[in-house]
């Protein structure tokens, strides 16, 4: 009996190993597939985040890492481009880039959150993406040339006008579209170009592009709601209207 | 060929849940991770109502109309989908073959499914997923400038690559059952 024991066992081991061979031959392409998914995942992990400014996000640490910053945020002023109702309970902040089409939607929402709610202020601020958007930096220093120059209507008449154009399909930026908003902006073409052409308002847009990266910013639109209470919430990206104002009345819950 | 099994397979409600509850979680996955911190601080808080906070939940899976672009809306529906159907094809096909559930290759095989989602969801708005990943992986600041969709390739890609994956685990399935030589 015991001589014969290895003999019936030898043939079914090997079927075994032989169709556990089989198996993962037959799973060898979904494999490969998804391995190459494990790839980017990896990537994706120790990327830190996102396509942003250089000199963002020194640390280079995972941005699943990172903790809500979002208190960092500098504090709402008349000096920002604020459109609402500058002393109102509800203050958003949008970090945002001329040049990106999920900002001009943002823009689009945030005017109708403005008009619809009068305790709401919404502050623009500036975060260029120039790897994805060469000019954006550039529009972001001609539209504080035109808010240093004709004030906060005048920046909004830019801003407003910019993206409307943008979302229009227009495509020329620098050359056609900034002057005829500067213009309409009611700003002197000599003071402008000179404000724009000795980078006066770099500086500002710098500014923002920092605070934007130090409270977490990964992309655009990057925005901030500060409820009553000076509690932060960090919105990233195209948010839909509603969930905005359902934002809003949790923020106003929490007073 | 690969219709006939898709039929068979997905006739059995078993493998139909595992599909939608797969798609649905990657769908998900892909609509809230971009405002993961948000949700936090909206459901970590005492003072808002759970009705709110449900309600708010829902209004944040309109950011796939807002979100997203067109061409990544669409690849991210559909990577769900088929993502969905991948796995639950794999769970068919190695329970088919008798080998058990802690199989290394099976396991291997659906765990880095759920990870190839990855490979083309995202939200392009906030530059969150493909983006920096190909920045970091080839330090190319304008290569994606030199893509026509800017990185929207890759869910093009992801779709296709799963579609594959589901075709060669159809033929797989459809394959009558032998003992190895």
């Amino acid at each position: 009996m015991e001589d014969s024991q290895p003999a019936t066992q030898q043939p079914v081991g090997a079927a075994a190993v032989q169709s556990e061979n089989s198996l993962i031959k037959d799973l060898l392409i979904p494999i490969s597939i998804v391995l190459a998914g494990i790839a980017i995942g990896v990537g994706l992990y120790f990327s830190g985040g996102p396509a942003q400014p250089q000199a963002v996000n020194p640390s280079g640490a995972p941005a699943a890492a990172q903790a809500d910053n979002t208190g960092l945020v500098n504090e709402v002023t008349d000096q920002d481009n604020v459109k609402g109702n500058l002393n109102g309970d509800i203050k958003i902040v949008e970090f945002s880039d001329f040049d990106c089409v999920f900002c001009a939607r943002f823009h689009d929402t945030m005017n109708e959150i403005v008009a619809e709610n009068t305790d709401v202020a919404w502050a623009y601020r500036h975060f260029p993406i120039e790897q994805l958007h060469p000019q954006a930096t550039a529009v972001a220093v001609a539209s504080e040339c035109v808010a240093k120059i004709g004030g906060n209507d005048a920046f909004w008449i830019f801003a407003d006008g910019y993206f409307a154009a943008k979302s229009a399909g227009a495509q020329v930026a620098l050359d056609v579209l900034v002057p005829e908003l500067v213009a309409a902006a009611g700003v002197e073409s000599g003071a402008f170009a000179s404000c724009f052409e000795n980078g006066e308002t770099l500086a500002q847009v710098q500014e923002d592009v920092d605070n934007a990266t130090a409270t977490g910013g990964r992309g655009t639109p990057w925005s901030i709601l500060i409820g009553p209470s000076g509690k932060t919430y960090p919105i990233n990206g195209a948010l839909p209207k509603q969930a905005v104002e359902q934002l809003i009345e949790l923020a106003r819950q929490e007073a | 060929m690969i219709f006939e099994v898709l039929s068979k397979v997905f006739r059995q409600l078993r493998y139909s849940l595992i599909a939608v509850l797969i798609a649905f979680f990657t769908l998900s996955t892909a609509i809230l991770q971009p405002n993961i911190g948000l949700l936090g601080a909206v459901f970590t808080s005492g003072e808002i109502s759970w009705v709110s906070k449900y309600n708010f939940l829902i209004a944040l899976y309109g950011s796939l109309a807002t979100n997203f672009s067109v061409v990544s809306a669409v690849s991210t529906v559909l990577i769900a989908v088929l993502l969905g159907m991948n796995i639950a094809l794999l769970v068919y096909y190695i329970r088919r073959r008798q080998i058990g559930g802690n199989n290394k290759a099976g396991n291997t095989a659906s765990i880095a499914g759920i990870v190839a989602g990855t490979f083309g969801v995202g939200c392009a708005a906030c530059g969150t997923v493909i983006l920096s990943t190909m920045f970091a992986v080839f330090g190319g600041g304008g290569l994606l400038l030199l893509l026509p969709l800017h990185g929207a390739e890759f869910g093009v890609l992801g779709v296709i690559l799963l579609s594959f994956s589901i075709y060669q685990l159809g033929k797989r399935i459809n394959d009558p059952l032998v003992c190895a030589a």
